[in-house]
């Protein structure tokens, strides 16, 4: 008996969390999976089971060519950010003493309290001819002239490494803050080198982490509209930009949500990618 | 050298960090009408123009009552839910939970694009509403996650305990339950408020007029190369440079001590 | 209950507080919607017509004609009460039933510039649904500095070798295909789907020849920057702003010709203030407000009420090239106005190009 009332109880309590997610999360995307199904013809809108907006993935090449530049975009500032920020994280977990570790962390964290939109557009006057890079490679002498560096896939992927940097930064530094140092001793003790003991004892145990982090960069990555936009300079466009395209110049809504569909299957994918390492119960 | 690669490499990386920052502050006090170089003098006129600036102090009051709204709301279900799924045993507990993390790993632009098209079929028009709306729906996981992972065994006997001497479950819950996790909650909260207010795709897509500050960047973004936007991020950095720092003098010390 | 937690339930009920007190607020005055292009923003233009009436002008503005139609489509009766439009893409709306019929003795059309009068685009069977506000050019913005002028007045020049990598396309697929198509000796009212071919081709050298895409903002920018020296698609509404800080940045039309833009204003048939959207339009197409228009932050164009010239100063003018307006009018042609099967058949040509 108590515990039947606990049970309803306990549903009482997650009630109001689920039902909003279910009406305003599950739903539209059902509506949205219909929408994708549906077609335009001129202003109507014409519902049923069309997969026009499908098979346009294969007609146009626009399409198609967005979705390998997501991906080969979203890739590129995956591995990039990694790359750069797990020495970052090191750096702060094992080279800064302990009482400056999280005021580092918070200056990490400061400039991005700055809008995102205008952070994306500075980065344009960062990159631009006449802007502090090209100075500092004309005045080094490193280059003749400046370089074309503002609106080119560069600056994208630049723009994406910038943010997830930081964001893996935290995650990778949470990871390697919780390694027990004896870990590190034993395997000295052992008598690993420093690089054996990276490689087979650290590296493994922060695994998780990355993975971790990498799914969140990989998901965020491929999703966002506004890095592209600002500093792609339309010279190749990313599946959300032409998501948009057909929003704001078309108001198609169907090949939208089909495309939208696609994006999330890949999302979907590269979560079946991630699963070993990303573990919900322990959520 | 090699004693110092370390530190030559958290400079470099600090550099690559603060340098758009950098460039945003320096320009906004750019005396001429672009915000490029050379710098042509320092000036605050920029800074007084977008202060006088109607629809973008309607815009920063707008985006604070978004976020502080959703961040409540998401905060008070994503506690709910925890505390359903932590302190009790429900059918297809893990299902539930997949459930309510799930809109993490949507974009952003999918869950705004999928409400936007609810909306239009209902017929309900846009509005700071709708715009909140949204940012409960990607704000609540996080919410659910953040209290859910701190709700260990610990409280759990607090919360035996107080029920034995008699406490009934409402007072265990605001009386134990919250203070034990507040922590957690505020965290939470924190983070949604800081999510909501930057955020920018739901928030173009679910309004109409009375829009947030990134929207209302966004359209300076699109109307006109000025040192007004640098001041304005100039600004909103200001802003929550501050934020943080009151909240790291009063919430952050005084747990420490 | 602790400090912190105080502190955050009276932010939230202030919070909250302002916000009733906010909507409270907007609802004392009467209010006109209106959905319109940037250049309508601009508070020097809006709020002596907010002070005159007393009302309160809320403003959205909108990417493309697709996107504001749908938008119109999709909003509730009432919803809106202005439209701002591309003059090409009145008929649409006419035909969509959006727009109300205007009074002609109302509205100051003897005043304009016959050229851009346009009946023909803003009426359907003798009935006046839309009036000309603005109107401009999209033709070749440049750096006079960076590039020869001479170049400057043959389109084939402009995206030749020369200038590889100098070039940034402006992102409207309409004008930037007129230019194609008139650079091939095609008038704009002449392609049809086999001129896709020849234009497809120019569109593929300038492409090529090109650093960027972009909109108004980012047009501006590389311009600015240096980042390119010539805007394909440009005209006066993108250097005008700039010609104060930058007069180099500069425009010109070609021999061949460029192509001119025209934006309409009108009243929607279901607005619930029809009478104030009225004198909204009647404001924005009288002298006063056409050069407020005229000279908007957003982007600079002619207005379309020559009368508007009384209250340009002479700089102004100059920049706008007021003088030589009879010889442009002459020399342009308006957009390309493809029907339903040939505009998806140019946006997908478009779209194509722009991910070479």
């Amino acid at each position: 008996m108590n515990a039947r009332r606990e049970t309803l109880r306990g549903w009482g309590f997650a009630a109001p969390a689920l039902i909003w997610t279910a009406l305003l999360f599950v739903v539209p995307f059902a509506v949205m999976g219909a929408m994708s199904l549906a077609v335009l013809d001129g202003r109507t809108l014409i519902w049923g089971l069309h997969f026009d907006n499908y098979a346009a993935l294969t007609e146009k090449a626009y399409l198609l060519r967005a979705i390998f530049v997501s991906l080969e975009i979203t890739v590129t500032v995956t591995v990039v950010s990694i790359l750069l920020a797990y020495p970052l994280a090191w750096v702060i977990a094992f080279h800064v003493p302990p009482r400056w570790q999280r005021l580092v962390l918070l200056l990490t964290i400061l400039p991005f309290w700055t809008s995102y939109v205008v952070r994306s557009y500075a980065w344009l006057l960062v990159l631009a001819r006449e802007g502090v890079v090209n100075t500092a490679l004309t005045g080094l002498g490193l280059t003749a002239e400046p370089v074309t560096l503002a609106s080119t896939r560069f600056a994208t992927v630049t723009g994406f490494v910038h943010f997830f940097v930081m964001l893996l930064t935290l995650t990778i530094y949470a990871n390697l803050i919780q390694l027990s140092p004896n870990y590190r001793r034993a395997a000295m003790d052992l008598g690993a080198s420093a690089f054996q003991t990276f490689r087979h004892v650290i590296l493994p145990l922060t695994l998780p982490g990355i993975m971790t982090g990498a799914f969140l960069t990989f998901v965020l990555c491929i999703g966002d509209y506004i890095t592209p936009q600002i500093l792609g300079g339309n010279n190749e466009l990313t599946v959300p930009q032409v998501i948009m395209v057909q929003l704001g110049r078309r108001a198609d809504f169907p090949l939208a949500s089909a495309l939208a569909i696609v994006l999330m299957a890949i999302v979907t994918l590269a979560y079946l990618g991630f699963a070993r390492w990303l573990r919900l119960d322990r959520v | 050298m090699m004693r110092l690669l370390p530190w030559l490499y958290l400079a470099a990386m600090f550099t690559f960090i603060y340098l758009p920052v950098g460039v945003l502050v320096l320009f906004s006090f750019q005396d001429g009408g672009l915000p490029v170089p050379p710098v042509e003098g320092l000036s605050l006129r920029w800074y007084a123009d977008i202060l006088t600036d109607r629809r973008l102090v309607d815009a920063l009051t707008n985006s604070l009552i978004v976020a502080i709204s959703s961040g409540a709301v998401a905060v008070v279900l994503g506690f709910c839910a925890a505390y359903a799924l932590a302190r009790h045993v429900l059918p297809g507990a893990a299902l539930l939970r997949g459930l309510l993390i799930a809109p993490l790993t949507v974009s952003y632009l999918i869950v705004g694009l999928g409400l936007l098209m609810v909306m239009n079929r209902l017929g309900i028009g846009l509005s700071l509403w709708t715009a909140g709306i949204g940012h409960v729906v990607i704000n609540l996981p996080i919410c659910f996650a953040i209290i859910y992972a701190s709700m260990g065994a610990q409280h759990k006997n607090a919360e035996r305990a107080a029920r034995d001497l008699g406490a009934n479950e409402a007072q265990v819950v605001l009386l134990v339950t919250v203070p034990m996790l507040a922590p957690a909650i505020l965290a939470a909260f924190f983070l949604s408020v800081t999510l909501s207010w930057d955020e920018f795709i739901i928030a173009f897509l679910l309004t109409r007029f009375d829009v947030t500050l990134p929207v209302e960047i966004w359209n300076l973004l699109r109307s006109g190369l000025s040192p007004r936007l640098n001041a304005v991020g100039s600004i909103v950095f200001l802003v929550s440079v501050t934020t943080v720092l009151v909240l790291e003098l009063l919430v952050f010390r005084r747990r420490r001590s | 209950m602790t400090r912190l937690n105080r502190m955050f339930l009276s932010t939230t009920i202030l919070a909250g507080l302002a916000g009733l007190a906010g909507a409270g607020n907007a609802e004392a005055q009467d209010t006109l919607n209106a959905l319109v292009w940037c250049d309508h923003t601009d508070a020097a233009l809006i709020e002596p017509f907010e002070e005159a009436h007393d009302v309160r002008v809320n403003l959205r503005e909108y990417e493309g004609t697709g996107a504001a139609l749908a938008l119109l489509e999709q909003s509730r009766p009432g919803d809106w009460d202005v439209l701002v439009i591309d003059g090409i893409d009145v008929f649409r709306a006419v035909e969509a039933g959006i727009l109300a019929p205007l009074p002609d003795d109302e509205l100051p059309t003897a005043d304009f510039f016959p050229e851009v009068v346009m009946a023909e685009n803003n009426s359907r069977d003798g009935t006046t649904y839309a009036v000309t506000e603005k109107f401009g050019y999209n033709t070749i913005s440049y750096n006079a500095e960076a590039v020869d002028p001479a170049d400057m007045q043959d389109l084939s020049a402009v995206w030749s070798e020369t200038y590889d990598g100098r070039i940034s396309i402006y992102d409207y697929y309409l004008p930037v295909m007129g230019l194609a198509a008139l650079a091939e000796g095609i008038d704009t009212a002449d392609i049809t789907e086999g001129s896709l071919d020849a234009i497809g081709a120019v569109m593929d050298t300038m492409r090529s020849r090109a650093a960027s895409i972009g909109g108004v903002v980012a047009a501006q920018t590389a311009l600015a920057t240096g980042e390119v020296d010539i805007v394909v698609g440009g005209g006066e509404w993108l250097t005008a702003v700039l010609a104060e800080d930058r007069p180099e940045l500069t425009w010109t039309i070609p021999e061949q010709g460029a192509v001119r833009w025209s934006q309409s204003i009108g009243v929607l048939a279901d607005s619930a203030n029809p009478d104030l959207a009225l004198e909204f339009v009647k404001y924005i197409t009288g002298p006063e407000g056409q050069a407020r228009l005229a000279t908007s932050s957003c982007f600079w164009g002619m207005p379309a009420n020559a009368k508007a010239g009384a209250h340009l100063t002479e700089d102004q003018k100059a920049v706008l090239r007021w003088d030589e307006q009879e010889d442009y009018l002459a020399r342009t042609q308006l957009y390309p106005a493809p029907d339903a099967a040939l505009d998806i058949e140019m946006q997908d040509l478009w779209l194509n190009m722009l991910q070479r």
